[in-house]
């Protein structure tokens, strides 16, 4: 059974590596390129899983992933943040707005696959 | 003790009897203790074939994360090419280098220069978290960044013998855009992500990819422009 995964990234460069990434495992895949249209599409898509960049235009990943996890139609999505900075502080936060998970970027395949595969509980590749 | 002579038969066949089974007890032990013999014998058949058979595990799983990781270089590699190339648009380009720079390669602190032929310098044409006025413009032959603008060989600190200015200390990478041979400008990466502890394989192919790519990529905007104003 294919699992949805919402991509939410500003940038056409990651969202294409990371569409790249899981075009070998059982995914259907959806995109979003802010924090506004991730919260949106969370709610509609209702996806399996969510990759979230954290530095993105409208609406930031941590306060899309606050936003997320508040809303009860959304809060039981598992969100994996994809992040750029990998220092402490910023991982805290990530996990204080309600993240799941996270990886930094450079992404990479071999990880995220098996972040994927620990949350969803099923061979992601 | 005594018995008495009718109580002599039966004892006879008792003892018969328990001889009997005494014979039957002692062919089951030697039967079960080759039978024993016989698993020990197979277990330990069974253990070296789960050795082998974890042994044969391990290489594949080594081999996974290897062409997992071959997968991921080459992922890398083609939606740097896709990038550069999807556009005839000069800013399109330009943030196409900075993306590839900062994911793919994994540095916050970048600068494109261009060789501007008039002045024999290279001028700043594009950056990230880098102060532009300070890297505005630098000399051709200048440091490690306008040495490597007019050698056209790459620096990698580590690798390479020349020495940065104080100015140049956090430079990680200069890599020249090459059109055939001549340069055409260079892009300076300077400290990587934190998280990222020095430069791969993938790297240094992407390096190369950068090199050719990038400063084709970059020319053809030019021209397409030059063409546009013509029309």
């Amino acid at each position: 059974m294919k699992r949805k995964v919402l991509l939410v990234d500003d940038s056409t460069t990651v969202l294409m590596m990371e569409k790249m990434i899981l075009a070998k495992g059982p995914f259907d895949v959806v995109t979003a390129r802010d924090g506004v249209e991730a919260v949106n599409k969370a709610r509609t898509e209702q996806p399996d899983v969510i990759l979230l960049d954290v530095m993105m235009p409208n609406l930031d990943g941590l306060s899309a992933c606050a936003a997320i996890r508040t809303d009860l139609a959304t809060a039981h999505i598992p969100i994996i943040m994809v992040t750029t900075r990998g220092e402490e502080q910023n991982i805290e936060t990530a996990f204080r707005n309600g993240c799941t998970d996270y990886v930094t970027k450079p992404i990479n395949g071999l990880e995220l696959l098996t972040k994927l595969q620990n949350i969803l509980g099923t061979p992601a590749a | 003790m005594k018995h008495n002579a009718g109580q002599r038969p039966y004892i006879d066949k008792v003892a018969n009897d328990t001889n009997e089974y005494m014979q039957s007890l002692l062919e089951e032990n030697h039967r079960l203790s080759q039978l024993v013999a016989e698993m020990s014998q197979k277990e330990s058949l069974l253990q070296e074939r789960l050795v082998a058979i974890e042994n044969e595990s391990r290489t594949y799983s080594a081999r996974y994360v290897e062409v997992e990781q071959q997968n991921t270089n080459l992922a890398n590699l083609y939606v740097a090419t896709y990038q550069l190339h999807g556009t005839l648009n000069r800013e399109s380009v330009l943030a196409a280098i900075k993306e590839i720079v900062i994911n793919l390669i994994g540095s916050e602190e970048l600068a494109v220069w261009e060789l501007d032929d008039a002045t024999g310098s290279l001028q700043l044409v594009d950056s990230f978290g880098l102060d532009e006025v300070l890297w505005d413009r630098v000399g051709l032959g200048v440091g490690v960044i306008g040495g490597s603008a007019q050698s056209g060989e790459r620096f990698v600190r580590g690798e390479s013998a020349l020495a940065p200015t104080p100015g140049e200390r956090s430079l990680m990478a200069v890599i020249p855009l090459k059109l055939d041979e001549r340069v055409i400008g260079v892009i300076g990466i300077f400290s990587l992500l934190r998280q990222k502890a020095g430069f791969e394989a993938v790297d240094f192919e992407l390096f190369d990819l950068l090199s050719s790519h990038a400063a084709s990529a970059l020319f053809c905007t030019r021209m397409f422009e030059r063409v546009l104003t013509a029309v």
